[in-house]
């Protein structure tokens, strides 16, 4: 049994870095006792210890492992519209989530309904409330696996190809227990700023003037503090917490067209003190807002274009999670198939991906990057395993997946990446996702290059996406002349940006890496360059406009 | 008016099979609350405003400029505001406590005329378009929210009412040619605004915490849960025919679950519901301690029960249990939506001036009554959701149907709203029940009614004549859009033998053929009355409801055994039944260091 010790941990908030920092160097080495000081902890292992040893149903076979997690969330939300509060949610809810697994490492119970039973448990560290709401889900659960294990042995009996690697891995069990987290956050102060944000498009001067365009204007502040608990019958015994809060901006407006145009802008931290301060939140609206009316006076863009198009890091950093997120995990793959993984890059296995001047690393372990605080970081992950920086991509040779306790051909251990939502069970998922390029170009660079290229094809113009909306489509699109001259064109999608497309079209990307963090289910960040493409298609959307108002707004 | 009810949406659900997991409802940190007088005059002034405003320029061409669109023909915002508060506790611990507030418009729209507009036939729901509104007295704020939900409101009418007279036009005369919206008087009534709700967080979180502490004398108990919703709300109403209306609805409900599994694997629950019009009126501590004792006693007693064996003689139904048979069965079936439309039952169409129940009985829906006896009775209300005043309605008259719950929907012979007009804020207000009374001229003492049973269990032959207690009304254990939404679902039926015995409890037992056959086979009732509270879901949404009846004595009653689940109580005992915790691995090791 391995002991994490605390003090190696950067914790998130700075107030819990220090909390943890002084406290673990007195005690380095946590153990099953000091856990048990915890009376949540406490309830886990003794349900825990019981159901591990009596849990039986006669004539079938005792669980061989079982995991009790255990969140508790605080939140608060709070959200405007046009400059007025309409309200804030504050929840504290703790939800339990008991896996229990039949048969053994090699093949148990898990795959659909054997993976685990949510339920909700007591605020209060009563031990008997805790523990009952877990008795209930153990049974549950058991009862679960028993009849998920019996179908999987029928199953495996239709097929011919044996599975290619086990169902659980065997890990080390760690003790680490990090400080609970608490939410902290001003709540009415909140929710004024809110308003006020949500009424710039009335309240600042330099855009006032178009406020009637303006159908939507929102803002919201989010917080969140997360606590888990986890212990599981290996020995493992984990408390950890995490805090997110983000701050958003948005308004839309029709073009004379009916085409529906929106802006949004967010910030996001691990403590408030990360997020921006009002004023420099206020500016950033009101770019947004005044981008507004540019966009409604902006040209349609030309029917289709192929030729070189330019990402900026901001755009390149939600490409790439769109391509590579989902690819570079590793999930089981379908019974009595020799395929290693799922995916687009099921079959990629030390293959080549992407050019050989892009690496890709994912290292939860990064808490910062140039002062920006990552969303997706941790130390431990949500089955106890420690988190790995894991060389996904080296020379755009793909070289490892990023896998939790579910094996797959090759990856016999977990490398610290399974990950789970509130209340959810886990799954592979990225932390923090570094793409970096080999002698990157600055942004100039990059911008002569493009213009270069349009030069060498005889191209009247070529594209330059600054930020994107939906997938594959961009908010901000320029269109830039023979001369360098930028001109914003509305109503565009993106095609042929696909795996494909990284690997053989990836010409050159940037030296800075934008930060982009997501505040999900599961936070994730992903650290990217601007992306510059030999080959990309850019054309009309062809989205239905809708009608524009029907009456003008109030006064 | 619109209703929003905070009751936490993962317990409507058919809960105990799993708690469902969902996020948690609408909760909110207390807003600086304005001067109550104050924020009337803004908020319905700026409703006004805007509404004659939207009207004026709607459809008038000039707007933007492009092709002429049709004018609404009637518009109305429905505005509730509502603060509340929601206390979750279950094995002893708390689970939730939230408050907050919250202001929800909904905006109709008409389009056409009232003999043909954009809600007819299957279109009704497009009438609504739902929204949250600012808090507070912000008018730009306020009026540019409505001007958003209006907008897009009136697109989706045009758009639906363009459907209609397209389908008009291809399909054959319907049966009940009725217009679409009945012609009304405006109403005008500027009640009072409802304060901020009240409720000691602290001293309720404990008291909810000593609830659910009951059940751990009940080891069979598996999963129970206590849960206090509070909600003061102020509902405003504006329309184009020119009603203004303010008025206040308070209400506390806290309700009860208790949870078991038989031997055999039949799911088996209790729930038992207290309302008052604040925290204040409900029961005291010792007397809902007491309550939770008797239904752990219950669930306990109906785990051993024997199931039920199919039968066919005369049974009792309790003042409570009659009450919910009353509502489910009946009540329902009297709304007026229900006979129009090629989907409904329409059961009682042809019915007027008709017998449907003994002659002995009356029944009438009267939502302004808000006490029977000491009780509170939740369905009350002032004004209905479209603005029309509450009034009581004589349903059915010595046994004889007289007419429908109406909304401002016709139907055939009747062409007005009779103030039952009623939804769940986000929804088309249908006809809906508030108060259903039952009343008898038949009565005699409950020893006499049983007394009845057993002769006429004797009279058919029968060993014994049954008695439901209990018995639950769809909606607490149907999803809100399951189709059987009225069934009515017997928690606890005794046997009661004609030989003397014992009465005997049994488990299982559910009602077969048409439920309404067994109300005309009502030979008698009991001389005390029984309140039902609760909450009612149907198409228009949830909304607060009573029944109110005597006990029944029913001539035939067909039961059968409920299709009951295959699987098994719980293995180990819930911790809370072991004499002391079994001691952890470290604890036995003796190594606690």
């Amino acid at each position: 049994m391995i002991s994490l010790c605390c003090s190696k941990k950067i914790a998130a908030a700075a107030w819990i870095c220090t909390a943890i920092t002084a406290s673990s160097l007195l005690a380095a080495q946590p153990t099953r006792a000091d856990a048990e000081k915890d009376p949540v902890l406490k309830a886990m292992l003794t349900e825990l210890d019981r159901n591990m040893s009596q849990l039986q149903l006669k004539g079938f076979q005792k669980p061989f492992f079982i995991q009790y997690r255990v969140e508790d969330v605080e939140d608060f939300q709070t959200k405007a519209e046009f400059g007025a509060s309409e309200g804030s949610q504050r929840n504290h809810e703790r939800v339990a989530r008991v896996t229990v697994r039949v048969g053994d490492y090699k093949t148990d119970s898990s795959g659909g309904r054997g993976d685990g039973v949510p339920m909700l448990a007591g605020l209060d560290g009563d031990p008997v409330a805790i523990r009952s709401a877990l008795w209930t889900a153990t049974d549950q659960a058991y009862k679960n696996a028993l009849a998920a294990y019996a179908q999987k042995q029928a199953e495996l009996k239709q097929v011919q190809t044996p599975p290619q690697a086990d169902d659980f891995s065997h890990e080390k069990a760690i003790v680490s227990l990090a400080d609970p987290a608490r939410l902290a956050v001003d709540e009415g102060a909140w929710a004024e700023r809110i308003s006020r944000a949500s009424g710039l498009y009335r309240s600042d001067a330099s855009v006032s003037a178009s406020q009637r365009e303006v159908e939507y204007s929102t803002a919201s502040f989010h917080g969140r503090a997360t606590t888990t608990w986890l212990v599981t019958s290996e020995g493992t015994i984990l408390r950890k917490s995490a805090t997110d809060y983000q701050e958003t901006f948005a308004a839309g407006t029709q073009a004379a067209d009916g085409m529906r145009l929106d802006r949004s802008y967010v910030t996001s931290g691990t403590s408030v003190a990360e997020l921006e301060p009002e004023a420099a939140f206020a500016g950033h609206a009101v770019d947004e807002i005044r981008s507004l009316s540019e966009l409604r006076n902006a040209p349609l863009v030309e029917e289709e274009y192929h030729g070189p198009l330019l990402l900026s890091a901001d755009a390149g950093a939600d490409t790439l999670h769109a391509l590579l997120a989902g690819a570079v995990t590793a999930t089981r793959p379908r019974m009595g198939t020799e395929a290693r993984t799922n995916g687009p890059f099921a079959s990629s296995y030390e293959a080549r991906v992407l050019p050989d001047f892009i690496s890709v690393v994912d290292d939860p372990g990064v808490k910062t990057y140039e002062g920006k605080s990552l969303l997706g970081a941790y130390d431990v992950d949500d089955e106890g395993v420690p988190a790995q920086a894991v060389n996904l991509i080296s020379q755009g040779r793909l070289t490892s997946y990023l896998i939790g306790r579910e094996p797959v051909k090759d990856f016999p251990q977990s490398n610290g990446h399974g990950r789970a939502g509130i209340s959810g069970g886990p799954r592979p998922s990225i932390g923090v996702l570094k793409v970096s390029a080999e002698s990157g170009l600055s942004d100039d660079d990059l911008n002569r290059k493009l213009t270069d290229m349009a030069k060498e094809r005889g191209l009247k113009s070529v594209y330059y996406v600054a930020t994107m909306g939906g997938e594959m489509t961009p908010r901000l699109l320029f269109r830039i002349g023979a001369d360098g001259k930028r001109e914003l064109v509305r109503g565009a999608v993106l095609g042929d940006v696909d795996t494909r497309a990284l690997r053989s079209s990836l010409e050159a990307a940037g030296k800075e890496l934008w930060v982009s963090n997501f505040f999900g289910d599961v936070p994730t960040t992903v650290l990217a360059p601007a992306l510059l493409l030999d080959d990309a298609t850019v054309k009309r959307a062809n989205e239905k406009n809708e009608k524009l108002p029907f009456y003008p707004p109030p006064e | 008016m619109p209703y929003k009810s905070w009751f936490p949406s993962s317990l409507r659900r058919f809960w105990f099979i799993a708690f469902a997991i969902s996020p948690a409802l609408a909760c909110a940190v207390a807003f600086p609350v304005a001067a109550a007088a104050q924020q009337t005059a803004v908020l319905l002034d700026v409703m006004t405003t805007e509404l004659h405003r939207a009207m004026s320029l709607l459809g008038n061409g000039s707007a933007t400029g492009d092709d002429k669109q049709l004018s609404p023909y009637f518009l109305s915002y429905s505005v509730s505001e509502a603060s509340y508060v929601s206390i979750r506790a279950q094995y002893g611990a708390l689970a939730d406590s939230s408050g907050g507030r919250a202001r929800v418009a909904d905006v109709q729209v008409r389009v056409g005329d009232p003999k043909l507009d954009n809600t007819h036939g299957d279109h009704r729901a497009s009438a609504v378009n739902n929204l949250e509104l600012p808090l507070g007295d912000d008018r730009e704020a306020l009026a540019r929210s409505l001007w958003l939900a209006t907008n897009s409101g009136y697109s989706s009418a045009l758009d639906n009412f363009l459907r209609v007279k397209t389908e008009a036009q291809v399909r054959a005369k319907e049966e009940d040619t009725s217009p679409d919206f009945s012609v009304e008087a405006p109403q005008t009534h500027i009640g009072s605004v409802a304060p901020p709700v009240v409720v000691d967080r602290t001293a309720w979180e404990k008291r909810l915490r000593a609830l659910t502490l009951v059940f751990r004398e009940f080891p069979d108990v598996y999963q129970n849960m206590a849960v206090l919703t509070a909600q003061n709300e102020t509902d405003y109403f504006a329309s184009s025919e020119g009603s203004r209306i303010v008025t206040p609805h308070t209400q506390a409900r806290l309700v009860v679950f208790a949870v078991t599994r038989s031997e055999d694997g039949m799911d088996l629950f209790r729930d038992q519901t207290f309302e008052a019009e604040t925290v204040d009126g409900l029961p005291r501590q010792a007397d809902l301690e007491a309550a939770m004792r008797e239904l752990g006693k219950s669930i306990e007693a109906l785990r051993k029960a024997p199931v039920t064996e199919p039968f066919d003689g005369p049974a009792i139904l309790s003042g409570r249990a009659a009450a919910v048979f009353f509502h489910e069965v009946l009540g329902h079936r009297l709304e007026g939506q229900r006979q129009r439309g090629d989907e409904e039952g329409q059961t009682f169409t042809k019915d007027i001036g008709q017998d449907v129940l003994p002659s002995f009985l009356s029944v009438a829906d009267d939502p302004t009554r808000t006490r029977f006896g000491s009780t509170w009775l939740s369905g009350s209300y002032e004004y209905d959701d479209e603005g029309q005043k509450a009034r009581r309605v004589d349903l059915i008259d010595d046994g004889v149907l007289k007419t429908f719950l109406m909304s401002r929907l016709p139907i055939a012979g009747f062409g007005t709203s009779n103030g039952h007009g009623r939804a769940e804020t986000g929804h088309v207000p249908t006809g809906r029940q508030g108060n259903l009374i039952v009343t008898s001229t038949k009565t005699v003492p409950e020893s006499e009614l049983r007394k009845q049973l057993i002769d006429e269990a004797k009279k058919q032959g029968k060993p014994y004549g049954l008695y439901f207690e209990d018995i639950s009304s769809g909606f607490a254990v149907t999803t809100r859009n399951s189709p059987q939404a009225f069934q009515v679902i017997p928690l606890v039926v005794w046997r009661v033998y004609v030989d003397g015995r014992p009465d005997e409890l049994v488990r299982g037992v559910s009602i077969v053929g048409t439920p309404l056959a067994a109300m005309k086979r009502i030979e008698a009732t009991g001389d005390k009355s029984e309140v039902f509270n609760g909450e009612c879901g149907a198409e228009s949404g949830t909304i607060p409801v009573s029944a109110v009846a005597p006990a029944m004595l029913v001539s035939e009653m067909e039961t059968q055994r409920q299709p009951q689940g295959t699987a098994r109580p719980p293995i180990l005992a819930i911790p809370s039944a072991e004499t002391q915790s079994p001691l952890t691995a470290t604890e036995r090791k003796g190594d606690a260091q």
